[in-house]
């Protein structure tokens, strides 16, 4: 596959994705969607921005009430959205959809790069075996596309824009950091993830695949010879990555703290801006507070609502703390050790755990990382749970809207019905990280250990022990 | 002799008034009688006391005024404060305004005096108060429900100052509450005479809850001692107003009389009432139905007003000679005609449109039958659990014809659980059109334990208030502003005529989550939250390895199950051994290798099987 090949399936792409968002925009089919609780929460819903909006032009303050829970700097930017371009919206909406589209591609291209970089540094390492499962020039090329595509013809993505949520612009600054990200561009990818952070709050975690990703970067040429970690003690040779044990631990320190302090500094230069906006602090606990600590108990597709509408009062807080750190900070720690030679893997991991675990999930989040997932196209073949997973997506996606009418409007049925469909894609989303995380590590595996030594003609098993 | 002299000092007791004219102090007793147009017959009692040095010294004898309602008033600082408790919807556009308009349920708002530090814990302990003293459930009012008018519930007293600072106004309404004889019964012992003498002893428990619009109002507010102004007295006003529906009542439903409406008849007027009257409204008599009443009426009345004629036949109970009862009745001769409805200048419905219980809109719809331009300010109530939409307020005249803009826009956002969604519109009709004033809102999802035992049935918002001026008094019967009893508003032409509406209230069906579900739904989502917490914890805190079979320590279960395998596949050779001549032995023989093969590899396969489900 030529470069022409590959800017033509692009530019195919790029069209049918635009013909069709343009027809759904016009089709009867927008009303409906924008008003599916699956896909507008109160978090990104247009019509709450629609809302905050006027009160603010009205001179009432929004955050007084219980009805907009946006930033104040998206509320300025939505302002002036309504205010100025009104007929465009749609097509600012589609723009930006396109573009975070191509900016998955972008990252998906530089992925490959650097992934057949490592292949090619590490290929003395491999056995010679496993020569067929390397990849190939003709994978770099495809990936991509397969991401652009995941991302463009993503039904999820497709209601997601035509409901006009504000996850499309929350999707953009997230691509926007993935792209900076593999680039390495420290004050960009800051700067989108605190736009990101300021509006959703759960994007603050992919500060740590980001501070490594650009520690990677910016890491100096290695010198083997004058390897400083090798007078370290063996268990810090285990636990910090390989990278630094062959290169001074400072570097480490001061582009992670470099990265991570320009972040909050851009975020918290953004939160005063924000009160400076508002005209005070009311904001945090309207914006921040409401993701926190869910008051809203509409339906939608994650886990918070009907867990803590049925919650008795007294454990409401020890479980809202329990659920929120599961969401942000429990695996946190862990998967960034274990996937630190693969930053942009554990970011794509990060970012669904949050899709999934967040207060207020709707299928732009879920879309977005899901399109994230063909840059691993490699590692599909070592999937357990493949037919599982898109059984389950394909049946919860049809269920969910057939079981909440009978809910809501035919009354024959009850929340519990909803919430089984919640629950069964939860476990079908939970089944797809976990499989695409082991099989990850099963094919790292597999490069490196895999000879006819290790089997000794004998059967073997991989295990996790 | 001596019965002459007992006759004298009753006399003097009575006309003289001895005590309460020392005071100054003055109680009227009056009842309005009025048949409506639509064949029902409303019955307004309005009971008066003007208390001369009200509210000036905290411990000032209270005389006529009841002692346990001045010392609430005294000690939470109130200065004017209006209670109705009502059941059923009073139809404004079949029966006219009535004398004092009142809501669904309860309504309670009240101004607090200037300087009153606090406002929200003494409004507070007011509604708690008074939640005592009436038996109803005014306790539930909260500041989180309460609300603070802009431009709606002018103070209705006479004040020093001419504006009014209106951080001192709470208002609040429970449109669920139920109105029912234990709230009359203390309603009636606030009365000097209590129900035992004078027109509170037709007001029988029985009788008033069987009516079709039953509402107890208490209304206290400063007034003018006298035409000057210099001095203000405290006025209380306790009103009951009734709708009987008289085809219900009883078999010439025509007609009716006191013991029809009230099942009792009149034993004679309170002798602590400086006046006792009754009057029937007869201006429709000869119209569109010919009756007559017995007996004869002291006298009539005619009186213009905002040029509306009416006719009242007046009886006063005091100058009435009561032998033992004394009872009106109206008999009606000629044939039935039903008259035609025109309806009042200014009436409003509400109701909600949508289906399913996701979305929703709010519909307040204002008739002007004037021919002129009518401004009304109009007040919605909306609690937290129905998020409203600002943005998709709309106020449309002639059927969406024609948009209008409020005047005056003035809007307080809800917060869940804390504050419900205020809105105050100043609006200005076209002539004869009809306003649709509309909202969207959002149907909440509650806490299990939000929702009022019978959750299915739905909850109720309370009803919107429409304040306006009329231009003329058609169908209108309120009292002016500067007048007391109800015989002030006869002949009392002004300039306008304020009227006060409240639409219907809703009743709104929440979506409900299982109630059973608790235990349930917390296991199900905590199971959930382990399924993710499993696998990652063992991917990141374990290395995979590779792993010979043979070598794997075996659980006990493992070990007896293999041994039991191994067992069955040597039994299965054993059966082989054995000659069998049919032609499946054939087969058999053929079968052998494959499944000793199985045997072999079973378990091996069943590990694999194991060891996925351990890794994964």
């Amino acid at each position: 596959m030529g470069s022409s090949d590959t800017f033509k399936s692009l530019c195919l792409e790029y069209g049918f994705a635009l013909i069709l968002r343009i027809w759904l925009y016009n089709s009867e089919f927008k009303a409906t969607v924008s008003g599916r609780v699956e896909v507008s929460t109160p978090i990104n819903s247009w019509k709450k921005v629609t809302e905050g909006v006027a009160l603010y032009k009205d001179g009432i303050n929004p955050y007084s009430g219980d009805m907009f829970h946006e930033s104040p700097v998206g509320l300025v930017i939505y302002s002036q959205l309504i205010d100025q371009a009104t007929p465009y919206l749609s097509a600012i909406f589609i723009i930006f959809d396109l573009l975070t589209g191509h900016l998955l591609y972008l990252t998906a291209v530089e992925y490959m790069k650097h992934l057949m970089r490592r292949q090619n540094e590490d290929k003395d390492e491999y056995s010679e075996e496993v020569k067929e499962l390397l990849l190939t020039d003709k994978d770099v090329k495809r990936q991509p596309l397969y991401v652009v595509a995941a991302y463009l013809f993503n039904p999820y993505i497709l209601f997601n824009t035509v409901a006009q949520t504000t996850t499309v612009f929350s999707n953009f600054c997230l691509a926007a950091s993935f792209f900076c990200m593999v680039k390495g561009n420290r004050p960009v990818v800051c700067l989108f993830l605190s736009l990101a952070t300021l509006q959703s709050l759960y994007p603050i975690v992919l500060i740590v695949p980001a501070a490594i990703c650009i520690g990677y970067h910016t890491l100096p040429p290695v010198n083997k010879s004058k390897s400083v970690t090798s007078k370290l003690p063996k268990i810090y040779q285990k636990i910090l990555p390989r990278a630094l044990q062959s290169t001074n631990s400072d570097h480490w320190v001061r582009s992670m703290a470099a990265t991570i302090g320009l972040f909050a500094a851009m975020t918290s230069s953004l939160l005063v801006l924000s009160c400076y906006i508002s005209g005070g602090w009311e904001f945090v606990h309207s914006v921040y507070g409401f993701m926190l600590l869910v008051p809203d108990l509409r339906p939608n597709i994650g886990l918070f609502w009907y867990f803590f509408t049925e919650m008795f009062e007294h454990f409401r807080l020890l479980y809202l703390w329990a659920f929120q750190m599961n969401a942000l900070v429990l695996y946190l720690l862990p998967l960034s050790l274990r996937t630190r030679r693969d930053p942009v893997l554990l970011a794509a991991t990060l970012t669904g755990i949050t899709a999934m675990f967040k207060s207020y999930p709707s299928l732009g989040d879920v879309g977005f990382y899901l399109a994230l997932l063909p840059m691993w196209a490699h590692i599909f073949p070592y999937l357990q749970q493949g037919f599982i997973v898109l059984a389950a997506f394909i049946i919860t996606s049809v269920l969910g809207p057939t079981v909440w009418h009978l809910w809501i409007y035919a009354r024959s049925a009850n929340a519990n019905f909803y919430f089984g469909v919640g629950l069964a894609f939860a476990i079908a989303q939970i089944f797809l990280i976990t499989d695409i995380l082991l099989s990850y590590t099963k094919r790292e595996f597999i490069l490196r250990q895999v000879s006819g030594s290790v089997f000794n003609g004998k059967h073997r098993k991989l295990v996790l022990a | 002799m001596i019965v002459w002299v007992l006759f004298c000092l009753f006399l003097s007791c009575v006309s003289g008034l001895g005590q309460s004219q020392l005071y100054g102090d003055e109680f009227h007793e009056e009842l309005l009688l009025k048949q409506l147009p639509s064949g029902h017959v409303y019955s307004y009692f309005q009971f008066t006391t003007l208390w001369e040095n009200g509210g000036d010294e905290p411990n000032h004898h209270c005389h006529l005024f009841p002692q346990s309602l001045s010392e609430v008033l005294h000690l939470y600082d109130v200065d004017e404060m209006h209670l109705s408790l009502t059941g059923g919807l009073w139809r404004h556009e079949n029966w006219g305004y009535p004398v004092v308009s009142a809501p669904p349920g309860a309504e309670l708002w009240a101004w607090f005096k200037e300087g009153t530090e606090d406002v929200d814990k003494k409004w507070t302990l007011l509604s708690n108060a008074l939640s005592g003293l009436f038996c109803a459930s005014l306790n539930f009012i909260n500041p989180q429900q309460s609300l603070n008018p802009k431009y709606s519930f002018t103070p209705l007293g006479a004040y020093a100052s001419a504006s009014q600072n209106r951080s001192l106004l709470r208002y609040s309404t429970l449109p669920r509450e139920i109105v029912c004889t234990e709230n009359l019964t203390p309603f009636k012992k606030l009365l000097p005479c209590d129900s035992k003498k004078g027109l509170s002893s037709l007001l029988n428990a029985g009788n008033i809850h069987n009516a079709n619009y039953h509402s107890l109002g208490i209304h206290v507010r400063p007034q003018c001692k006298d035409v000057h102004c210099l001095q203000t007295v405290l006025e209380l006003k306790q009103t009951v107003s009734l709708v009987y529906d008289l085809i219900i009542l009883g078999p010439e439903s025509r007609d009716w009389s006191f013991r029809k409406l009230f099942g009792v008849g009149l034993a004679g007027s309170c002798p602590l009432a400086t006046t006792s009257k009754i009057y029937v409204d007869t201006s429709s008599n000869g119209t569109s139905s010919v009756y007559t009443l017995t007996p004869d009426p002291t006298e009539f009345i005619s009186s213009t007003r905002g040029g509306y004629n009416t006719l009242f036949a007046v009886y006063d109970i005091k100058k009435t000679n009561i032998i033992t009862m004394f009872s009106i009745s109206s008999t009606h001769k000629g044939p039935r005609v039903q008259s035609l409805n025109s309806p009042p200048v200014l009436h409003a419905t509400r109701y909600i449109v949508g289906y399913g219980q996701e979305h929703g809109g709010i519909v307040t719809k204002v008739h002007n039958n004037h021919w002129k331009d009518m401004d009304i300010i109009l007040f919605e109530n909306i609690p937290w659990f129905l998020p409203i939409y600002y943005h998709t307020l709309k106020v449309t005249a002639n059927g969406g014809k024609q948009v209008l803009t409020p005047y005056k826009k003035h809007y307080i956002p809800g917060r869940d659980r804390s504050r419900p969604y205020a809105l105050e519109l100043v609006v200005t009709l076209p002539p004869r059109s009809v306003t649709e004033i509309y909202v969207e809102f959002d149907y909440s999802f509650l806490k299990w334990q939000e929702y009022p035992p019978d959750a299915n049935h739905g909850f109720y918002v309370g009803a919107a208030v429409i304040t306006s001026i009329l231009p003329h008094t058609k169908n209108y019967t309120g009292i002016p502003i500067d007048g007391s009893t109800f015989s002030s508003s006869i002949n009392a032409s002004r300039d306008s005529y304020p009227v006060t509406l409240h639409t219907e209230i809703l009743l709104v069906t929440l979506p409900t989550p299982d109630f059973s579900m608790p235990y349930n739904v917390i296991c199900l989502a905590c199971t959930v939250v382990a399924l993710a917490f499993g696998p990652l914890h063992n991917h990141t805190t374990k290395r995979l390895q590779m792993l010979d079979p043979s070598e794997e320590t075996k659980g006990l279960l493992t070990t007896l199950r293999m041994r039991l395998k191994s067992f069955l596949c040597k039994s299965s050779e054993k059966k082989e051994e054995t000659p069998v001549e049919t032609k499946s032995s054939k087969s058999k023989t053929k079968e052998s290798p494959q499944e000793e093969k199985l045997c072999e590899s079973k378990p091996i396969i069943r590990k694999k099987v194991k060891a996925s489900k351990s890794s994964s």
